[in-house]
């Protein structure tokens, strides 16, 4: 990769050695900057991240560059020439492509038709698609960048990295120089990010340009040579990780000092509010993914469950929050026997939830903010009267929860759809945090949002523990559970492996134990105290 | 979640249909004068196996016209009321032009085909119209094309001819490929038949090759998926939609009038218009067909083979009721379509498409 210097400067004359230069952008929505006078400067060659919150306007400025969006005001430079696009042919055709985040592929198309889509080579005077030359092509693409995928697979059987991949050849198919990539980790594992990284160097050595859009501090300090920071639509400054530090980054991300990693200070635990005794629970498949768990969690306290995913966590916490019923075993809640309850019951009862997938569980997308603030409570004495919904008053909570949570653009009326996903993740906590509920169950609560709206849900999440309300974590966030967990539960293949203390447990050992590593002999005494401490 | 009764799939229909038909026919073979050999008889008579064909006019190429319509993301089940359109104005218009020979080098059955097919996609371009760019419930518009269409048919023939059915203009004539039509068993079938099954033939594979070899039925394919993918790969949702609820049109029309002119050779425009429900037949014939023109042709020559016994049967003068004998095609839909609801719709067939969107 090449070496950038610190690009801040403004006002130079046009640079032969720009890839994209955006001058001056203004845009303007009714009602909204979301970009305001944003510069900014790629290399060639180089890697360049583009940093902000949730709504700091780094898609927008990203969508102007790819022609979705016209500029209220300012220039767009391409290659140092002038350019206008009016639509995302128009970018294409100038060599830049974007990978966004939700992937733009038809799932039951093959890997070559999806890569060639609007693009197909003709033969036959236009009758037919030659789609011996897509293969060729493709192939030569993979050669070049050292990818390596079947054209003849069906997209929707491909893993999310090999999706992700089959999008970057999509954009390099249509001759593309400069990638734009929006939150190109968001969803993929560890070991895909890791892929990324590599996929990214072999590009940038190959001449090509990266743009890549994050909310993540240390995925632009490890794999970008330059990092603009956008805040509030606003470009905050232009730094090369080499001289900064995550710290600083933090700060001038969210324009205040921010704890990367959350305090708990001890609370006294008090009697326990969710207990599971020999939890087993099977899959929509039918196999037994949940073998006889057992767990409680205290007033007073949070325990973490740590675990790649697909280990038994979703199903796991699909039988304590009703969703499923378990197989085998009990689950008990404020002392009652609530295996057989209902959702309803339980939301009534107290359990909050804040699911795993928040477009499939937690909101109803068609409908605005409104409508689902009152999701769950529709029949609570609080908003329901005699079978009547009070909508101002719901409208009020909903805008509570819009201004507590800091959700962007905070407006009640637009449709969750409309939402971006961090912003969407926040609405949802919100809610789910504002019941006023005894335990509060929270799968991934804070997937994709920035890091100043994570620091609030983790402080939301440490009050509630303070007040003498029972948490269960679920978090592929190692560093989330950990710092915020009073206990840390393993889970491998529906067991727990290992309850552990979350603050003496080392990176490593949580790794090990992640894989199916059971414990040696000395540290289970240990942890057996800690389960002691909580189970019986 | 709940649980769901599992489905027999296609194939365990298929094999179904098989052991049904061979028991049939072996009961068929060893009792001649059971109900089983009249039947078979029927089956087995050629004249039979030429009217399945010309029934399947009408459902095959609404089906092709469907599928390309549902493929883009636009359900269309407005196809029984083109259908409707298309029959009745090809019957007008050549009723109109007279009894001549042709006018300008072509016959008036020809004109009132060409006319038919037009009206019809003239009615697809305005539901189009409502749908794509008013984003308009599919499903309602559909419903208001077919009733439209129901009403307006036996209202204009109420004003030319007095009556809800219009007067007879005669058929197309067959045309008997020279050689071809001298193979046996099949070439009666396929080579002497009148222009509308060849048209209908050649729809099958023409439709198949549009939607399965060619960019633009990778389109309507990705349209129907998934309209951004294709709309940021580039290419204009709206025109492919338009392009193929067009298409459906042009299909629908083919079929409506060389029903008309090849089959009916008038139009009774009275309840259910002489096209009974068959746009209808032709929705669950390509669901079952899993949207494949071909696999379309063969599933509609299921519903108008049984139609074709049928109308044996009377002739034979088998006093089987007729209202019950006329239940059978919609029966079989209901049978047909609980083995295949599994059928996977498009991923964004029924949704408008709003590129304007983030």
């Amino acid at each position: 990769m090449s070496e950038p210097g610190t690009a801040t400067g403004g006002g130079a004359g046009p640079n032969e050695d720009l890839a994209v230069h955006l001058d001056g952008i203004t845009k303007r929505f009714p009602g909204v900057v979301a970009n305001d006078d944003v510069d900014l400067r790629v290399e060639r060659g180089s890697v360049h991240a583009l940093l902000g919150e949730n709504g700091a306007g780094k898609t927008t400025l990203m969508n102007v560059l790819y022609g979705l969006y016209e500029p209220t005001e300012g220039r767009v430079l391409v290659d140092g020439e002038p350019r206008q696009f009016d639509r995302p042919r128009d970018a294409i055709d100038a060599g830049v492509g974007m990978i966004h985040q939700h992937f733009m592929l038809v799932d039951t198309m093959t890997v070559a038709e999806n890569i060639a889509l609007g693009n197909e080579p003709k033969k036959w005077g236009g009758l037919a698609v030659d789609r011996d030359r897509i293969e060729r092509e493709i192939a030569d693409l993979c050669d070049r960048y050292g990818f390596s995928v079947d054209p003849s697979a069906t997209v929707g059987e491909l893993s999310v990295g090999a999706q992700q991949r089959v999008e970057i050849l999509k954009a390099l198919y249509r001759g593309a120089d400069v990638l734009i990539l929006d939150e190109p980790t968001a969803v993929l594992t560890p070991q895909e990010v890791e892929d990324l990284y590599g996929v990214l160097e072999e590009l940038t050595e190959q001449g090509k340009t990266i743009i890549f859009i994050t909310h993540k501090l240390g995925e632009a300090m490890h794999s970008a040579d330059a990092i603009t920071v956008l805040r509030d639509g606003k470009s905050v400054g232009t730094v090369a990780p080499a001289t900064t530090t995550r710290e600083d980054l933090a700060e001038l991300m969210v324009g205040r000092e921010v704890l990367l990693e959350a305090d708990s200070d001890p609370v006294e635990t008090g009697g326990a509010i969710l207990s599971a005794s020999n939890v087993t629970v099977e899959n929509d498949r039918g196999v037994e993914v949940v073998s006889g768990i057992d767990l409680e969690v205290r007033a007073g306290e949070i325990l973490g469950i740590a675990g790649v995913d697909g280990n038994g966590q979703s199903e796991l916490i699909e039988a304590i929050t009703g969703l499923r019923t378990p197989d085998e075993g009990t689950v008990r809640f404020d002392g009652d026997d609530v295996t057989d309850w209902s959702r309803r019951r339980r939301i009534d009862g107290g359990m909050a939830h804040v699911p795993e997938d928040r477009h499939e569980q937690g909101l109803v997308m068609p409908f605005d903010l409104v409508e689902n603030a009152v999701l769950g409570s529709q029949r609570s004495p609080r908003f329901a009267h005699g079978g009547r919904i009070d909508w101002a008053g719901v409208r009020d909570h909903a805008e509570d929860v819009i201004g507590t949570y800091d959700v962007r653009p905070p407006t009640a009326d637009a449709d969750a759809e409309s939402f971006s996903g961090g912003n969407q993740q926040k609405f949802v906590v919100g809610r789910e945090l504002e019941r006023d509920p005894d335990l509060v169950v929270a799968t991934h609560p804070t997937r994709g949002v920035d890091i100043g709206s994570t620091e609030f849900i983790h402080e939301r999440l440490l009050d509630l523990r303070r007040e003498g309300k029972a948490v269960l974590l679920v978090s592929s966030a190692l560093d989330e559970v950990q710092s915020l967990s009073d206990r840390l539960a393993v889970i491998y293949e529906g067991e727990f492996v290992d309850v552990t203390d979350p603050d003496t447990i080392t990176e490593e050992e949580l790794g090990l134990l992640m894989a199916g590593e059971r414990p040696s002999e000395t540290t289970k005494s240990e942890a057996s105290d800690l389960v002691e401490g909580g189970d019986r | 979640m709940i649980e769901l009764p599992s489905r027999p799939d296609r194939r365990t229909l298929l094999v179904g249909l098989g052991a049904i038909t061979a028991v049939w026919v072996v009961l068929g073979l060893v009792f001649p004068d059971s109900w089983a050999g009249v039947l078979l008889s029927i089956a087995a008579n050629p004249s039979t196996h030429t009217t399945m064909l010309r029934l399947a006019v009408p459902i095959a190429l609404a089906a092709i016209g469907g599928i390309f319509a549902e493929k883009s993301g636009v359900i269309n089940i407005g196809i029984e009321g083109l259908l409707i359109v298309s029959a009745f104005s090809a019957i007008i218009v050549t009723f109109w032009l007279g009894s001549g020979e042709s006018t300008l080098a072509l016959s008036h059955h020809w004109w009132g085909f060409a006319v038919g097919v037009l009206v019809s996609t003239l009615f697809a371009l305005l539901f189009a119209v409502v749908c794509i760019d008013f984003k308009a419930d599919q499903i309602i518009a559909g419903l208001a094309v077919w009733l439209i269409a129901l009403g307006l048919a036996p209202f204009v023939s109420r004003i030319v001819f007095d009556s809800p059915n219009t007067a007879g203009v005669g058929y197309f004539q067959n045309v008997t490929i020279p050689v071809l039509s001298e193979i046996p068993l099949l070439g009666y079938l396929l080579f002497d038949t009148p222009p509308q099954v060849y048209i209908m033939l050649a729809a099958a594979v023409a439709g198949w090759y549009l939607l399965n070899r060619t960019a633009f039925g990778r389109w309507v394919v990705a349209s129907g998926e998934n309209p951004k993918a294709l709309d940021t790969a580039g290419v204009d949702v709206r025109r492919v939609r338009y392009t193929a609820v067009l298409l459906s049109g042009i299909f629908a029309g083919l079929g409506g009038a060389g029903f008309a002119l090849g089959q009916l050779g008038t139009f009774a425009g009275g309840g259910e218009t002489a096209i009974g429900g068959r746009g209808f037949i032709a929705i669950a014939t390509y669901l079952f067909a899993n949207y494949h023109p071909i696999g379309a042709l063969l599933g509609s020559f299921l519903f108008a083979g049984l139609e074709a016994m049928q109308f044996q049967l009377q002739n034979l003068g088998y006093a089987v009721p007729t209202e019950l004998i006329r239940t059978i095609p919609y029966a079989t839909v209901i049978v047909v379509l609980v083995f295949v609801g599994k059928t996977r719709l498009p991923e964004a067939a029924g949704e408008a498409y709003d590129g304007d969107e983030d």
